[in-house]
């Protein structure tokens, strides 16, 4: 197939919302190693395996009215908005949202007997995206993707398209879900979360633990940006086919992703200066991960630093791309790359160069981000980081 | 060739496994009836054990289209064939079995997912392209027939199938609370697009009013959220209208447009 060059897309700034903090917080805390995981207080997990995960404790200012989801990307837009404005006409701004669980809090309350209508609406896993889009006075495309745990990257890649069809001159993009009974319950019966602490890559892990956040960031063309903290070069996303819940063994979907983003941004493994990892700390997607981008980058693959911030934050599931794309830019222009929290002990099979101990200083220009999710679902992004 | 077209489309509704199966009037056929669920076939084998309703019938919409497009699975397999899945709710009756402790188990948690559809659409026919997954009604579902024609303009696949699946049955009650997103009768379906290149440009934007295929589509097969766009494409080509074609879609006050033009 012959494959058409995609315009770049500047990514203006940024504003987020998570267990660290705002996006200062949230760089500070990933450069100081700060471990976000505690006891979860908003709803009981006594009956359940784990307990623990990454909680935003308190929000800086709670609206009334809102379902959680939305009180936490009102956060995150409070944050992006106080970087950036939405100089553009109204029907002219979209959302791209990435969520996998949307409001099923609400769902959760709707069928325990809340017989409000309001509620009902807000349990659609689109409707945190809708309310965003109000509280914004956005009146374009309104969108809401839902590939899981790649949510996030898929929802900037879908921004992205917005921009360049000319559908919107400004995007604001990016993914969010909340820690709930619900996902805690479900986690806990795949026996997926780990009673140690999140150790991607390393030799000892065993699961994950859930976290939750919002991440924002306002996208618009590349020409029209007066200003930016960097740009999209390229996304793809791809399926596995092989099982509802589990990585393909070969992780043949994600391998797919990865190499279309990198033809799509129109650079090779030689130009990539570092590596986000999905590095959910479980067995199988650290081991996978680790074969797939020694497969597609080849020899290069051991020469480029790689990390996991899932050791400070948890897993933000629909939030995480984005967090993680958030971060790759922020780490281009402070000149640092945040280490692996957790990562202690090294795994024979996870041998390439995930940066441990302490932050390491590095002013990585093309980054490539990559994620997993429930379904087969696989995604890729690559960015590139306006260097101070 | 940059343009496109659609080449086929599978429908498979409460009224019947084809779109000539819709009534002239959805509303007078409904008689009251809320809700006009549907039983998808039950696909074969133990890998289908534990898949929800609306599984199977994401897999019964492919294989309808295949049949349309008298195509065997070996056409769509591989990784040339993107998958754009689009639902407003074909996940609420999963995740209020899982609520209500129905389906707690492990095996059940994975199907609470929008991602369960397309996931067991794609093991079923080894679609490993790219991949999707967009939640909303109608103008979702626009979004993603858009989609469909980036993906094949970018060369990043040589087919699309973009799919719908929308399952009330099991949340009647809530829907009737939601009465202000939804007109009954709630019409069950599930309908996938092959949209392969051709000879139409694709212009999408926002739409001012419903088109008359939209029309159409919401009078014969009642409200079908994601689906109804498909189904306007498949009572189009039932129509004998293959060629350019502009349709509509609204979902939560917004109304989107795509139209297939000669270029």
């Amino acid at each position: 197939m012959v494959r058409l060059r995609t315009e770049p897309v500047a990514i203006v700034a940024a504003g987020v919302v998570t267990p660290l903090g705002d996006v200062d917080a949230f760089w500070s805390g990933l450069v100081t190693g700060t471990d976000a995981i505690s006891r979860i207080e908003r709803f009981p997990v006594d009956d359940l395996r784990v307990g623990l995960g990454g909680e935003i404790k308190k929000l800086k200012r709670e609206r009334r009215g809102g379902c959680r989801a939305s009180q936490l990307l009102f956060a995150a837009a409070d944050d992006l908005l106080a970087r950036a404005h939405l100089d553009a006409s109204p029907p002219r701004v979209g959302v791209v949202l990435g969520t996998a669980l949307g409001g099923v809090e609400e769902g959760e309350k709707a069928v325990a007997g809340d017989p409000s209508a309001r509620r009902t609406a807000a349990a659609l896993y689109d409707g945190p995206a809708h309310a965003l889009a109000r509280r914004l006075g956005c009146r374009g495309p309104a969108l809401t993707v839902s590939t899981a745990c790649a949510s996030g990257a898929t929802s900037l890649g879908v921004a992205a398209d917005l921009l360049r069809a000319d559908a919107a001159d400004l995007v604001v993009a990016g993914g969010y879900d909340i820690l709930c009974r619900f996902v805690m319950r479900g986690f806990d019966a795949l026996r997926s979360l780990t009673r140690d602490r999140v150790r991607p890559f390393d030799r000892r892990r065993s699961g994950l633990l859930l976290g939750e956040g919002a991440a924002l960031v306002l996208m618009a063309r590349d020409r029209d940006a007066r200003r930016r903290i960097g740009r999209l070069l390229g996304h793809a996303s791809a399926g596995d086919g092989t099982h509802v819940a589990a990585p393909d063994p070969e992780g043949r979907g994600l391998a797919s992703a990865i190499r279309i983003a990198l033809a799509e941004a129109e650079v090779g493994p030689e130009d990539v200066d570092f590596v986000s990892a999905h590095g959910t700390a479980t067995p199988l997607n650290d081991r996978i991960e680790t074969a797939v981008l020694k497969r597609v980058l080849g020899a290069r693959a051991g020469l480029i630093p790689m990390n996991s911030i899932k050791g400070a934050l948890g897993h933000t599931m629909g939030a995480a791309a984005t967090l993680e794309a958030i971060m790759c830019l922020l780490a281009s222009r402070e000149g640092v790359v945040p280490h692996t929290v957790g990562l202690e002990e090294r795994d024979p099979e996870c041998d390439l160069d995930y940066v441990t101990t302490a932050p390491r200083a590095a002013r990585p220009r093309v980054s490539l981000s990559t994620s997993l999710g429930f379904g087969g679902c696989n995604a890729a992004l690559v960015l590139e980081g306006d260097a101070r | 060739m940059t343009g496109s077209e659609v080449a086929a489309v599978g429908v498979v509704t409460g009224w019947g496994r084809s779109a000539v199966a819709l009534p002239p009037d959805a509303v007078r056929a409904a008689a009251g009836r809320r809700v006009i669920a549907v039983e998808p076939p039950r696909a074969a084998g133990e890998r289908f054990r534990r898949a929800t309703r609306e599984c199977q019938l994401g897999v019964a919409a492919v294989e309808a289209l295949l049949r349309e497009a008298s195509l065997g699975p070996e056409a769509i397999r591989g990784d040339e064939t993107a998958l754009v899945y689009v639902t407003a709710a074909a996940y609420g009756s999963s995740n209020r079995a899982f609520i209500r402790a129905i389906a707690s188990s492990t095996l059940h948690f994975p199907y609470t997912a929008p991602s369960a559809v397309p996931a067991e659409v794609a093991i079923e026919f080894g679609l490993t392209g790219p991949y999707v997954i967009l939640i909303g009604g109608a103008a979702a579902t626009i979004d993603g027939l858009w989609q469909a024609t980036l993906l094949l303009r970018r060369g990043q696949c040589r087919r699309a199938l973009v799919l719908a699946v929308e399952t009330f049955a099991e949340c009647e009650d809530l829907w009737a609370r939601g009465r202000w997103l939804v007109r009954p009768p709630l019409v069950e379906s599930a309908a996938c697009a092959l949209v392969v290149p051709g000879p139409w440009r694709a212009t999408y934007a926002p739409a001012p009013a419903p088109s008359p295929l939209e029309a159409l589509a919401r009078a014969r097969a009642g409200e079908t959220l994601a689906c109804a766009p498909l189904i306007a494409l498949a009572l189009a080509r039932a129509a004998g209208d293959a060629g350019p074609v502009t349709l509509t879609g609204e979902w939560r006050g917004r109304r989107a447009g795509l139209a297939w033009e000669a270029h």
